[in-house]
C-alpha cells in the first residue's frame, strides 16, 4: 500500500505522466465524441474501432503521399466516413443488425489495413510540436496540454462543438428525439434513419481526426495494432459517462489516465502487470454501471433498428 | 352509390371545394386491404367524425392523408388540387395536422422542445417558447413550456400535442382516438376546445373515435368505415347510437347499458357453486416506499361466478392485478388456489398454480407483438405442444390453428406475425391462450378496454362463458356499467381495502357510490 502511495505520489509530480495521460486521453475523446453523437441518435457504433483505425491508416498514407498534416487529416477523415457510410447504409438503410455489421467492420479493417501497411508501408514521422506561448508555461500541465502537435488541439474545439451540435441546433434536437423515441420523430416528420446516418458521419469526422492524431502525432508511424481495442474504451466512456457529454469526457481522462500508468509507470521505475492496466476502464465502467445504473438513462431507443409502422 | 349521394348533398360542385377530398383510396398491407376505394371528405367549419371498430381502416386512411402511409391507388385533394402527399412535413406545410392516438412526443424531451420538432429552420428556442405560450392562452391549454414531457400526465401530454399541432396552423386538424387517455370530464374540455377551434376559425376537424357517444355528441357529421371500406355516412343530428352501432358492426349490437339491464336476472338463472373459492386472497399488503397499494386486503372467488372488482382507479386495482400475474411480491398477506398457498412475486408461479389472466395493458405484458401467432398462444403453457424441452412444430401449429378457429381469430395464419393483426384480433390470442389451458381462476383486468363494440362484446361472452365452465373469474375493470353487465357479486376497492361487498341482485347504486368514494356504507 504505501508503495501504491508513493507511486501515486511520483506520477502526480512528474511532467512526462501528465503528457502520455493526456494523450491517451485525447485519443478515447476523439473517439467518444463521435460515439456519443451516434449514440445519442440510437446507434450503439462499435464499428468506432475500424473508424479510427482506418483514419490511422489513411493518415500514415497521405503523409507518406504529401508530407502535409492538413492533407493527411484529410485523407483519415476520409476513410474514417468510408467505414461510417458503410455502418450507416447497413444498418440504418437496409436495416442489417448493427452489431453484425459493426463487428464485421471492424475485422475487416484490421485484416485490410495489416494487408496494405505491408504492400505499401507508408513512410511517416511524427508531427512537429507547436507551442502555445503563456499557457505551455503551466507547471506540470503545460508542456501536455499545451506543448503538443496541433492534431491534438482538434480534441479542443471538437468537444464544445459536438455539444452545441446536439443541444443546441435543430439537427440536435431531431437527432436525440430519434435515439429517443424514433416512431414518434416520424410521425413529427423526421426522416429518422437518415438522421441516423448522419450522426454515424459525426462519428467519422471525429474518429478520422483521432486516427491522424494516433498515427502521426502520438506513434509517428503505422502498424495495425496501433489502436488495439481502445475503440471499445471510447465506447465504454460514453456508457460511464451516462451518455452525458461531460461524464463522457470525465470517462476519457479517468481511463486515458489509468491506460498511460501502463508507460508512466515503468518509466518511473515500478512494475506492473500490464494486463491489469489493460483492463481497469473495463473493470472501471462495470463498477460505475454498478453504482450509478439506477440514476443514468440510456437513450430510449439506442441500439433499436427503426422500421416504419411497427410499434 | 353512397359516396355519389353524399357528394350531392355535400355539394363538392358548387360550394367551395372541400378542405379535404380523398378518391378511390386503396391500401394493402399484404394480403389484408386496409382501404378498399375509400371516399372521403371534411369541410371546413365542421367536425367530422370517421367512426369504426378497430381495424375498420380508420387510422391508415388518416395516415395516409397524413403522408405516414402511402397508398397503393386513389387521389387525395386538399383545398381543391390534387396533392400527393409523401411526408409528415409536407401535410403540415398544406395546413394537414394530426393529433395522434400513441403520442407523437419524445418524453426525455421538454414541452418546448417536443413543440420545435419536425420543423424546418434554425431552432430558436425563445420563440418557440413564447408561440408555446401565444397558443395556450389563445385556446385555454395551460402548459408549462419547460416540463419534462415524461413527467406530465397523460391529459396535459395530450395538450402538448395538440399545441404541437396547432403551431402550425392547421386548416385541417386530425385526432386520432383523442379521449382513449382522458377522463370524461377531460374528454368534455377537449371537445369544447375543439369546438371553439372549428367555430371561430373556420377550420376542419377530422375525429377519428370508436365510441358513440363521442360521435354523437362532438360531431356535425360523420363517415363510418367497416373492413376497410365505408359503409354510411351521415348527419349526427339525424341518427342516434344504435343506428350508429348498427353501421358499425353491421348487424344490432346490445349496446352496453342495455346490456346491464338485461344482465340483472341473469345471475339467479345459474347455480353459483359455493363450496370452496378457488381463489383466496388473505390479509394482502403491498408497500411502494411510503405507499400502501394494498393494505390487508381480503377477497374470495368462487368457482363459476364473476366478482367484480369496482372502485376509483388507483386504489389498489393494479397492485392486485401484479399480484395475481406474479408480477409483484406480497409484504405480508397470501394468496391461495383452492386452498393451497402459492408463492407471490415468483415468476411463473400463478399461472402454474392454474391462475389465468387478461392484462390491463395487452403490448405491455400480454402479447409479444413481433413473434408469431402460434408463439404468442403458447407463451405462458409451453409444455402444452413440447416434450422433453424441445418445442414440437406440428403440435404447435396444430395447437394454433385449432385455437384460431375456435376463438375465430383473423389472422393469415399461425405464422403471421402478431403486429399484423388489428386489436380486437390481439385480444381474441389473449383470451385464447389464457382460456385454452382451463384456468381455475381468470383475472381479467380492463379486458374491454380500447375495443370497439364488437369485440367488446365477444369478450364479455368469452368471460361469461368461461365462468360457466366453472372458472372463478374476478373482473377488474374502471368501467362501473361494465362490472354491473357482468358481476354476480361486486367488490369495492378504496384505498387498498376492500370497503364492502354486495351481490349483484341488491346494487344498491347509491351504497356502491358512497363505498367508492371513500365513505363506510
Amino acid at each position: 500500500m504505501g508503495g501504491f502511495v508513493e507511486a501515486l505520489g511520483d506520477i502526480l509530480t512528474s511532467e512526462s505522466s501528465y503528457v502520455s495521460a493526456v494523450s491517451f486521453a485525447a485519443f478515447l475523446a476523439f473517439g467518444a465524441v463521435g460515439e456519443w453523437v451516434a449514440e445519442r441518435a440510437g446507434t450503439l457504433n462499435i464499428s468506432i474501432e475500424g473508424m479510427l483505425l482506418a483514419g490511422a491508416f489513411a493518415a500514415a498514407m497521405g503523409f507518406d503521399l504529401t508530407s502535409s498534416l492538413l492533407v493527411s487529416l484529410l485523407f483519415g477523415i476520409g476513410a474514417a466516413l468510408m467505414v461510417a457510410s458503410v455502418q450507416a447504409q447497413m444498418s440504418h438503410r437496409l436495416q442489417a443488425d448493427q452489431f453484425v455489421v459493426g463487428l464485421a467492420l471492424n475485422i475487416l479493417v484490421l485484416g485490410l489495413a495489416g494487408f496494405l501497411d505491408g504492400e505499401l508501408d507508408p513512410a511517416t514521422r511524427r508531427a512537429p510540436t507547436v507551442t502555445i506561448p503563456l499557457l505551455s508555461d503551466i507547471p506540470l500541465v503545460g508542456r501536455a496540454l499545451f506543448d503538443q502537435s496541433w492534431l491534438l488541439y482538434l480534441i479542443y474545439p471538437l468537444i464544445p462543438a459536438c455539444w452545441w451540435l446536439v443541444y443546441r441546433t435543430r439537427w440536435g434536437l431531431e437527432a436525440r428525439s430519434v435515439g429517443e423515441n424514433p416512431q414518434s420523430a416520424d410521425a413529427s416528420g423526421i426522416h429518422v434513419n437518415r438522421r441516423r446516418r448522419q450522426a454515424i458521419y459525426v462519428a467519422g469526422i471525429t474518429c478520422g481526426a483521432g486516427g491522424t492524431y494516433l498515427c502521426l502525432a502520438v506513434v509517428g508511424s503505422f502498424e495495425d495494432s496501433i489502436v488495439g481495442g481502445r475503440g471499445f474504451i471510447s465506447i465504454a466512456a460514453v456508457i460511464f459517462g451516462g451518455w452525458t457529454l461531460r461524464g463522457s469526457i470525465a470517462g476519457c481522462v479517468l481511463f486515458g489516465t489509468v491506460v498511460s500508468f501502463r508507460l508512466s509507470l515503468p518509466a518511473l521505475g515500478y512494475q506492473i502487470n500490464n494486463q491489469i492496466v489493460t483492463s481497469a476502464p473495463f473493470l472501471l465502467t462495470i463498477a460505475g454501471m454498478a453504482l450509478f445504473a439506477k440514476r443514468v438513462r440510456a437513450p430510449d431507443a439506442l441500439s433499436r433498428p427503426f422500421v416504419r409502422g411497427i410499434r | 352509390m353512397q359516396a355519389r349521394t353524399f357528394d350531392a348533398a355535400g355539394g363538392t360542385e358548387k360550394d367551395p371545394p372541400a378542405a379535404v377530398r380523398m378518391v378511390g383510396v386503396t391500401k394493402r398491407f399484404g394480403a389484408v386491404v386496409a382501404c378498399n376505394r375509400v371516399d372521403f371528405s371534411l369541410q371546413r367549419g365542421r367536425i367530422h367524425g370517421l367512426l369504426g371498430e378497430n381495424g375498420a381502416g380508420k387510422s391508415t386512411l388518416m395516415k395516409i392523408l397524413i403522408g405516414l402511409v402511402t397508398p397503393d391507388a386513389g387521389e387525395i385533394y386538399v383545398h381543391g388540387e390534387r396533392r400527393i402527399i409523401l411526408d409528415p412535413v409536407e401535410a403540415a406545410t398544406l395546413g394537414l395536422g394530426m393529433v395522434h392516438q400513441h403520442f407523437s412526443l419524445v418524453d426525455a424531451l421538454s414541452v418546448w422542445e417536443n413543440v420545435a420538432l419536425g420543423e424546418p429552420g434554425r431552432l430558436d428556442p425563445r420563440a418557440v417558447r413564447a408561440r408555446v405560450g401565444e397558443i395556450s392562452d389563445h385556446f385555454g391549454l395551460d402548459i408549462d413550456p419547460y416540463a419534462t414531457v415524461g413527467d406530465l400526465p397523460a391529459a396535459l401530454q395530450q395538450r402538448v400535442e395538440i399545441i404541437k399541432c396547432l403551431r402550425r396552423d392547421p386548416s385541417v386538424l386530425i385526432f386520432d382516438e383523442p379521449t382513449s387517455v382522458l377522463t370524461p370530464e377531460e374528454s368534455w374540455q377537449l371537445f369544447d376546445s375543439l369546438r371553439r377551434v372549428v367555430t371561430d376559425e373556420g377550420r376542419a376537424v377530422a375525429l377519428v373515435s370508436h365510441k358513440l357517444d363521442e360521435v354523437l355528441q362532438a360531431t356535425d357529421t360523420a363517415t363510418i368505415m367497416r373492413q376497410g371500406a365505408v359503409v354510411e355516412r351521415l348527419v349526427t343530428a339525424e341518427t342516434d347510437a344504435a343506428e350508429l352501432a348498427r353501421a358499425m358492426v353491421g348487424r344490432p349490437v346490445a349496446l352496453r347499458s342495455d346490456g346491464a339491464l338485461r344482465a340483472a336476472p341473469r345471475s339467479g338463472q345459474r347455480p353459483i357453486e359455493h363450496d370452496e373459492p378457488v381463489l383466496t386472497i388473505e390479509a394482502a399488503a403491498v408497500r411502494v416506499g411510503e405507499q400502501r397499494e394494498l393494505d390487508g386486503l381480503d377477497l374470495e372467488v368462487f368457482a363459476g361466478e364473476i366478482v367484480g372488482v369496482a372502485g376509483v382507479e388507483g386504489n389498489g386495482q393494479s397492485a392486485l392485478v401484479d399480484v395475481l400475474s406474479s408480477l409483484t411480491r406480497l409484504h405480508s398477506g397470501a394468496v391461495r388456489v383452492n386452498g393451497r398457498a402459492v408463492p407471490t412475486g415468483k415468476s411463473g408461479a400463478m399461472a402454474e398454480a392454474g391462475i389465468a389472466v387478461i392484462p390491463a395493458d395487452r403490448h405491455d405484458s400480454g402479447i409479444v407483438l413481433q413473434m408469431t401467432v402460434a408463439e404468442n398462444l403458447l407463451l405462458v403453457h409451453p409444455e402444452q405442444v413440447s416434450a422433453k424441452g424441445l418445442l414440437d412444430p406440428g403440435m404447435m401449429s396444430e395447437h394454433a390453428q385449432r385455437l384460431i378457429d375456435e376463438y375465430e381469430i383473423q389472422c393469415e395464419g399461425p405464422d403471421s406475425p402478431m403486429w399484423s393483426l388489428s386489436g380486437g384480433n390481439q385480444q381474441r390470442v389473449v383470451l385464447a391462450r389464457e382460456l385454452s389451458s382451463r384456468p381455475l381462476a381468470l383475472i381479467a383486468a380492463q379486458p374491454t378496454r380500447g375495443l370497439d363494440v364488437g369485440a367488446i362484446e365477444y369478450t364479455t361472452g368469452q368471460i361469461r362463458r368461461a365462468a360457466s365452465n366453472g372458472v372463478g373469474v374476478l373482473l377488474v375493470s374502471s368501467e362501473l356499467e361494465e362490472i354491473l353487465d357482468l358481476s354476480d357479486r361486486i367488490v369495492v376497492l378504496s384505498q387498498g381495502r376492500t370497503a364492502g361487498a354486495m351481490a349483484r341482485d341488491d346494487v344498491d347504486m347509491e351504497r356502491l357510490g358512497l363505498l367508492m368514494g371513500g365513505h363506510h356504507a
